[in-house]
């Protein structure tokens, strides 16, 4: 089984791309998502994010938008909860008519678009190396990386197994439902123990001390590109706040 | 019980990571001192994580027709202990974030406190406690996970009602309304998961009997 997400970002046109470009290119829109104000920033940021998905790191539209679909989905029903007051007359639309709500759901789909495009991108084992380098404990950064492996192999158990189920007629109906997801969860923590325990005799009899190097194909980060990163994201912030 | 990237004004996103911290940084400590004194551990506390993450990908049937999954909160807690679930917690909400746009990185600290520090630490206590008053295993399990799930979603309801006050009535009037409106899909979600963890706790205590009836 593969995550849209992993799978664009191990095959994108911006996989050789240094991983501290596509980092301070993304985290940086997400600061400005977050401290300038929704309008016009976050739409600038928002802008800004869906025209580099797009246009520089070619997601397909389709993928693009099936990933900030959900995201959206989550931050459309907490802004409703927003967007209206409880009082001793019940519930009604909120004074503001809404605007805290459409704030709120503009700072957010900007934000998480920001985050998506460096999801997208940087496949996960390049971001956990990075961490490393800025001080994340390497036995932290370890287990990171193993945990990623392993979420791979499971993924891929728990839809045999629930294939298996479904093939047995083990989803039909609310109450098998719970007791097939039961049974699938049983099976699968001792399996993915199992794993673990052969994983460890095979990596000891390899002479395991703890580290797993993998090798990366992306690039070192260029000055130039950080340089103009950077200025984009000034120039982004001083539009923002001379149109505020 | 997810809040979204760039759903909290960055102050609140801010003091919830602060107040995380500390908990991640403890269980952070405990977790590299199983590792140094027995290294192959972290290939299991990675497969619990790995497994913990694949829960999330799993739907959960609910009687109101929303479809969630299971937060594996109380399972955790039982498995591990609270302490450590912080920082077992915070990896897998890394990856969900990254992997499955589920949370996101500004809203990680309060995520963490609501799912990874509340829910397991409340799952724990219910569960010692149950033990400890003689409830029979199912009625604890139960109980455990029920309650550990509320305590995830109430926790939410209160991280956004201090972000987001009523205009009128404040924060009680704010906290009545997120946690009226999310107590539709999440009451049913943690009856859900209190029975699918009753479930698993059972097929486990199984399979550990047979597993000791044929060594013995």
């Amino acid at each position: 089984m593969s995550l849209t997400i992993d799978r664009l970002s191990q095959a994108g046109r911006w996989r050789k791309r240094a991983p501290s470009e596509k980092a301070v290119l993304a985290l940086g829109l997400l600061v400005l998502s977050l401290a300038l104000p929704p309008w016009p920033g976050g739409a600038l940021v928002l802008g800004a994010a869906w025209g580099l998905a797009l246009g520089g790191a070619r997601i397909s539209a389709g993928d693009w938008l099936r990933l900030n679909l959900l995201p959206l989905g989550f931050v459309l029903t907490g802004a409703a909860t927003l967007a209206v007051e409880v009082d001793s007359l019940g519930l009604h639309l909120a004074a503001d008519q809404g605007r805290r709500a459409a704030e709120v759901v503009l700072r957010a789909a900007s934000a998480a678009s920001a985050l998506l495009l460096l999801a997208a991108t940087t496949p996960a084992p390049d971001l956990v190396r990075g961490l490393r380098r800025i001080g994340l404990p390497p036995e932290i950064a370890e287990i990171m990386l193993l945990t990623w492996h392993f979420l791979f192999l499971l993924l891929d158990q728990a839809t045999a197994i629930r294939t298996a189920q479904e093939a047995r007629l083990g989803w039909f109906g609310p109450r098998r439902q719970v007791r097939s997801l039961g049974l699938l969860i049983a099976q699968l923590l001792p399996r993915a123990m199992e794993r673990a325990r052969r994983l460890e005799i095979g990596l000891a009899a390899r002479g395991f001390d703890g580290s797993l190097p993998m090798i990366s194909t992306a690039h070192p980060a260029s000055v130039p590109v950080l340089a103009l990163i950077l200025g984009g994201q000034a120039l982004l912030a001083g539009v923002s706040l001379w149109l505020g | 019980m997810h809040i979204m990237e760039g759903f909290l004004p960055a102050g609140h996103a801010l003091a919830w990571t602060c107040v995380s911290a500390p908990f991640v940084v403890l269980g952070a400590r405990s977790l590299k001192r199983i590792v140094a004194e027995r290294p192959e551990a972290r290939l299991d506390i990675a497969a619990s994580a790995g497994f913990t993450f694949v829960l999330s990908a799993l739907k959960l049937p609910s009687v109101t027709g929303s479809c969630s999954h299971p937060t594996g909160t109380a399972l955790g807690a039982m498995q591990f202990g609270p302490g450590i679930m912080a920082v077992i917690g915070a990896i897998v909400l890394l990856f969900q974030g990254l992997l499955l746009a589920h949370g996101g990185l500004s809203t990680m600290g309060a995520n963490v406190f609501s799912m990874a520090i509340a829910g397991p630490w409340v799952a724990y206590g219910v569960w010692r406690l149950a033990g400890r008053l003689g409830a029979p295993l199912a009625v604890a399990v139960f109980l455990s996970a029920f309650l550990g799930d509320l305590a995830t979603y109430v926790t939410t309801s209160f991280q956004l009602a201090l972000a987001f006050p009523d205009a009128e009535t404040g924060f009680a009037g704010a906290f009545a309304k997120f946690g009226g409106i999310f107590a539709i899909t999440q009451l049913p979600l943690a009856v859900a998961e209190g029975l699918v963890t009753v479930v698993v706790m059972n097929a486990l205590a199984g399979r550990r009997m047979r597993i000791e009836g044929a060594k013995a």
